[in-house]
Formats: C-alpha cells, sequence, structure tokens
C-alpha cells in the first residue's frame, strides 16, 4: 500500500517554487552505491513503475520543463568500475542527494568512504546535501539516526545537510526529501 | 613514420567510429501525470537513413503531461555530448530541447527523459490535423560533431 504518492507532480511542484528564484535551471545530482535506490527513487518521482529497474550502467536524467524553469535530476551508476567518473557530472550541481541501502551494514563503511571524498571534492563545494536513508521497510535496515552517526554528517560544517528516512519501492519518505530541497536551493553566485 | 590524416578524414574516422558503436536500445512516450506507458519502441532508431514510424494512441492529446524517453549504449566514450531535439509539424519546428550530457563513459548505457507541459487544450491541434504531419528528429552530437539523426514520424490511431 502506498503511504504517499509523490509523483510527478512532486517534480513539478519544485519548479513552482522556484518562480521568485533567479536560477532559471536548477541541477540535483543523485549519487550512491550500487544497488543503494537512485533510480528507483528517481522513478518513484515520476510515478513509474518499479518494479523492473536494472542497474544503471552509466546515467538516468530526467528533465523537467514548466513555466520556463528547467529541472535536470542526474542518477549516475553506483557500480564500483563508474564511480571514478562521477566527477565528471559534479559541475554546476545544485544540491547533492546521495542514497544510502541502510539494510546493506557490510557496506556501511564503503558507502561512508565515498560520501566524504565527495564532500571534499572542489567542484561539490558548498553543495547541500541531502542523505536518504532508504530500505527502511527492511526489518534489518538501520534507522537514519544510526546512519547519520555512521557516515559522520554532525561533523559537517561547510554546507547544510539533511537525513531523510525512505522507502524508495513505496514512496514513504521521498516527498519529504524534496521538500527539503526545495527550501536549499542556493543561489549561484 | 605514422601517416598524417587529412583532417577531414580524420574527423569522418571518428563520426564513423562513435557511429559504429552508438545505439538507440528504445524510446517510449509516457502519459507523465500517471507515469504510464503510451507507446515503446524496442529496435534501434539510430539509423539515419529511415525515417521511423510510430502508432501513438490519440489519447496522448488529452494529456497535460508528456514524457519522451530514450534509452542509448555507447561503445565509444564521448567528451561532449548532447543531443537537439526538435518537435516538427510538416517540417515546421514547434518545440525544440537541447541538452548537453557532457561526457559519456564507454560501453556505458544511458537513458535521457524529457518531461514537457503541453500547450492548453485550446491551442492544441485536433488528432486529424497532426495524424502523419509530426516527426520528432534527435540529432546527436559530440562536440561540434554530427554523430546521428533520428527521425521517428507520428501517427495517432
Amino acid at each position: 500500500m502506498r503511504t504517499h504518492v509523490p509523483n510527478f507532480q512532486g517534480l513539478l511542484n519544485i519548479l513552482r517554487k522556484l518562480r521568485s528564484h533567479p536560477e532559471k535551471e536548477l541541477r540535483l545530482l543523485l549519487l550512491g552505491l550500487d544497488n543503494a535506490g537512485k533510480t528507483t527513487l528517481l522513478k518513484q518521482l515520476a510515478s513509474e513503475d518499479v518494479t523492473h529497474v536494472t542497474p544503471t550502467a552509466g546515467f538516468n536524467i530526467k528533465s523537467v520543463l514548466s513555466n520556463g524553469f528547467k529541472l535536470n535530476v542526474w542518477d549516475i551508476g553506483g557500480q564500483r568500475k563508474i564511480r571514478p567518473y562521477w566527477r565528471n557530472y559534479f559541475e554546476n550541481t545544485d544540491i547533492l542527494i546521495y542514497v544510502v541501502d541502510c539494510s546493506d551494514h557490510q557496506r556501511l563503511e564503503e558507502t561512508s568512504l565515498e560520501l566524504a571524498e565527495l564532500l571534499q571534492d572542489d567542484k561539490l563545494r558548498g553543495v547541500p546535501l541531502l542523505v536518504y536513508a532508504n530500505k527502511q521497510d527492511l526489518a534489518t535496515a538501520l534507522p537514519a539516526s544510526e546512519v547519520a552517526q555512521d557516515l559522520g554528517l554532525h561533523l559537517i560544517r561547510d554546507r547544510t545537510w539533511q537525513i531523510q528516512a525512505c522507502v524508495a519501492t513505496d514512496g514513504t519518505g521521498v516527498k519529504e526529501g524534496m521538500e527539503w530541497v526545495c527550501k536549499n536551493i542556493p543561489v549561484k553566485k | 613514420m605514422t601517416e598524417v590524416l587529412p583532417v577531414e578524414d580524420g574527423i569522418q574516422n571518428r563520426v564513423e567510429t562513435i557511429l559504429s558503436g552508438f545505439q538507440i536500445n528504445w524510446m517510449n512516450l509516457r502519459d507523465a501525470d500517471t507515469g504510464k506507458i503510451l507507446w515503446q519502441h524496442n529496435d534501434d532508431m539510430s539509423n539515419p537513413d529511415v525515417e521511423h514510424e510510430a502508432r501513438v494512441p490519440k489519447r496522448i492529446l488529452k494529456c497535460r503531461v508528456v514524457s519522451r524517453e530514450m534509452n542509448f549504449s555507447s561503445v565509444e566514450s564521448m567528451e561532449r555530448f548532447r543531443l537537439e531535439q526538435k518537435v516538427l509539424f510538416k517540417g515546421r519546428c514547434l518545440e525544440e530541447w537541447f541538452f548537453e550530457f557532457g561526457y559519456v563513459i564507454s560501453n556505458s548505457t544511458n537513458t535521457w527523459q524529457s518531461i514537457i507541459e503541453s500547450a492548453p487544450e485550446s491551442q492544441m491541434m485536433p488528432a486529424n490535423v497532426l495524424n502523419g504531419n509530426i516527426v520528432i528528429e534527435t540529432k546527436f552530437f559530440d562536440g561540434d560533431l554530427l554523430i546521428t539523426t533520428s527521425k521517428v514520424r507520428l501517427f495517432y490511431v
């Protein structure tokens, strides 16, 4: 059963809220390890079927145009061999969305290291960070608060951040995260 | 000693190399309000010599928001990959979308989906006028280099 229906309207709402914003184009970057749920999250935002999502061997982009405002959401594959290419997609990012599979205890350290590296990158300096603590429907999932600890989010001083518990497969928590995104779009210098 | 090719030959070779490893895997059209697929095609539509045909249900014209999606693969990496997509009515451009992807990873498969709010129904031309007269033309470039053009003519059924 769906608790929320964060359909495509969710993406359009982001654009609507931008109306008074000086920027006409917004770029969201979705990163995380393979199998974290990035593509499922992206599809959920557009109320598309999420039952047959396959590993992304490159990128998936959603471009939305409404009233002259453009939103581009970039979802880049998370497999180890693709991660070295992430940097190619950092430029002009307005918000970084990092997705974590909270049931994958074994790779919590790995995902934490990858995130730390992202946060040190010059091209992403000061970019607001939203972490989706995904797969909260699984019994073995760590709660968002614990994941925040493991990722060391409380040590971040150079940007605003938020962690949002979610279930990408049914949409729970996805909308709340997007609302945070709307409120934290930076004005470019 | 290496043979130095004339500039044009070098460019032509590059286009051929990229094109031989470039493929559009599928395309679809959705009602973006519901996310439901209204039309999908699974053959390579990147062959520039063929104008492809799509039979799309008429009700797509009633959709408030329509999504066009294409999935493509490239064997070669590209530095500045971009596309220009135009919706043509009897050859006249009704709508265009430029998109720059930037880097394309070698041996990658990628998806680009564009979602657009349609004109108010009062401004929408009826199906019988549009039928067979709308062509979606997508040109793929690496920088200034045209890689291929895909043309799909729409029929509303």
